[in-house]
């Protein structure tokens, strides 16, 4: 792995978890817990994409002490491999194209991230999707409907601001760095 | 809640890293695989016993603080929805054990030792570095965050009233965080391949942890047993 790339990737996990403080001030219904992720799969492509994803997760549970984050490895890794797919067919070129992938990968992130849910943990984890299973289990919906209700209305809304806002922060690179990282130029479809 | 290595003297602080970690492993595995609510809940007193043992008392109010809202919103939705008190329990016990045992395990191992075990063991620098670097990078990141938060507000900007203005208000906080996380990389980048980072070659601990052939045992039986308990089950 080459120096830049060490040097990119824990500034990315760390740009994942510091993130959520935006969403907090807002009160928006927000995790922005991708955007490193997504960043790195634009800039660098695949793997290293994929690495920022497991050191995220990791990281997570080690600084916050709650394990259960671990178990969606899996939908960080796929996150990962979603942008990067995207990126190198220039899906950043327009806010509509964005905001289309963005849709998409909430889709992809909430029907991964519901069985996990679900089947681990009964449909509980901290955050503000739980609130919303609670809300449709106790309006009829059946429990499992509801989780995938609740992490579907979440994850449509961050993953395409979290698109949206790539998209913003691609345009807004300096020249010198992304000279450094020529894949950018692609994910905007200009090369 | 922020948590993290603590000192101490108790045998999870002297034994190899990977004895903790093979233990968090097995506590993972077995909080799925025995039959609830009775076996996690055996689990949880096994492992606040650890926690006594290991002289950590200090990771409970943690603990607690983390599984409080699993335990209140597995109660509304499996208990007072469902009528189902006994999948409220067992599921709360299962995400308590394992978040204690991480607790436990997170105090009870240094991050030096541990990067120095997986670098003895042949682990590349790089990952073992990337590790390390992260958890000293995410709080400088969440500082600034905060400091973007504070200067942005003294601009003028809202963070408050109507979701459209709250959601216009997040690319003025998140651009200069990122962008100003993307400056430091050519920096870093100078100053890794100064020290070496780019060369593959196994490097020398200076001073790995020791590791014991009853440790090795140890994690073997912790291992095996895990797994044992989840084949029987799942047969």
């Amino acid at each position: 792995m080459s120096p830049r790339l060490l040097a990119l990737i824990p500034l990315a996990v760390g740009i994942n978890l510091a993130l959520g403080q935006f969403a907090a001030a807002t009160s928006l219904p927000l995790f922005l817990d991708t955007v490193g992720t997504v960043l790195v799969a634009c800039l660098a492509g695949l793997a290293p994409a994929l690495a920022t994803g497991v050191v995220s997760q990791v990281v997570f549970t080690t600084v916050t002490g709650n394990a259960t984050w671990f178990a969606f490895l899996p939908v960080q890794l796929a996150i990962g491999a979603y942008a990067a797919l995207l990126a190198r067919f220039g899906w950043f070129r327009s806010t509509f194209r964005s905001a289309l992938g963005g849709f998409g990968l909430g889709f992809v992130a909430a029907t991964l991230s519901w069985p996990i849910s679900y089947l681990a943990f009964g449909g509980v984890t901290a955050g503000g999707v739980t609130v919303v299973t609670t809300l449709l289990t106790g309006a009829g919906m059946t429990l499992k409907w509801a989780v995938y209700g609740a992490s579907l209305s979440n994850d449509l809304l961050d993953k395409t601001v979290t698109f949206l806002l790539i998209r913003a922060i691609l345009i807004a690179l300096p020249r010198r760095t992304a000279a450094r990282f020529p894949a950018a130029d692609r994910a905007l479809g200009r090369a | 809640m922020t948590v993290g290595f603590l000192p101490g003297r108790g045998p999870l602080h002297r034994a190899h890293p990977f004895t903790p970690l093979t233990l968090a492993a097995a506590v993972l595995i077995l909080a799925f695989a025995v039959p609830a609510p009775a076996g996690p809940l055996l689990l949880c007193c096994a492992v606040l016993g650890l926690a006594l043992v290991e002289g950590l008392p200090q990771v409970l109010k943690p603990a607690v603080l983390t599984a409080l809202p699993f335990w209140v919103f597995l109660l509304v939705i499996h208990w007072l929805i469902g009528r189902d008190l006994r999948a409220a329990v067992g599921l709360g016990a299962r995400v308590t054990a394992i978040i204690l045992t991480f607790l436990i395990v997170l105090a009870a191992v240094h991050p030096g030792r541990l990067v120095d075990a997986l670098v003895e063991r042949g682990v590349p620098f790089a990952a073992a570095y990337v590790f390390a670097a992260t958890l000293q990078v995410v709080p400088r990141l969440r500082r600034r965050a905060r400091e973007i938060l504070e200067a942005q507000r003294c601009r003028g900007l809202r963070v408050r009233g109507s979701l459209w203005g709250r959601a216009r208000a997040v690319a003025p906080l998140a651009v200069p965080l990122v962008l100003s996380a993307l400056a430091e990389v050519d920096d870093r980048a100078l100053a890794l391949e100064a020290r070496g980072a780019g060369v593959v070659a196994r490097r020398t601990p200076l001073d790995p942890p020791t590791d014991t052939t009853m440790q090795r045992l140890l994690r073997w039986a912790m291992f095996l047993v895990a797994i044992g308990v989840a084949v029987v089950r799942l047969w």
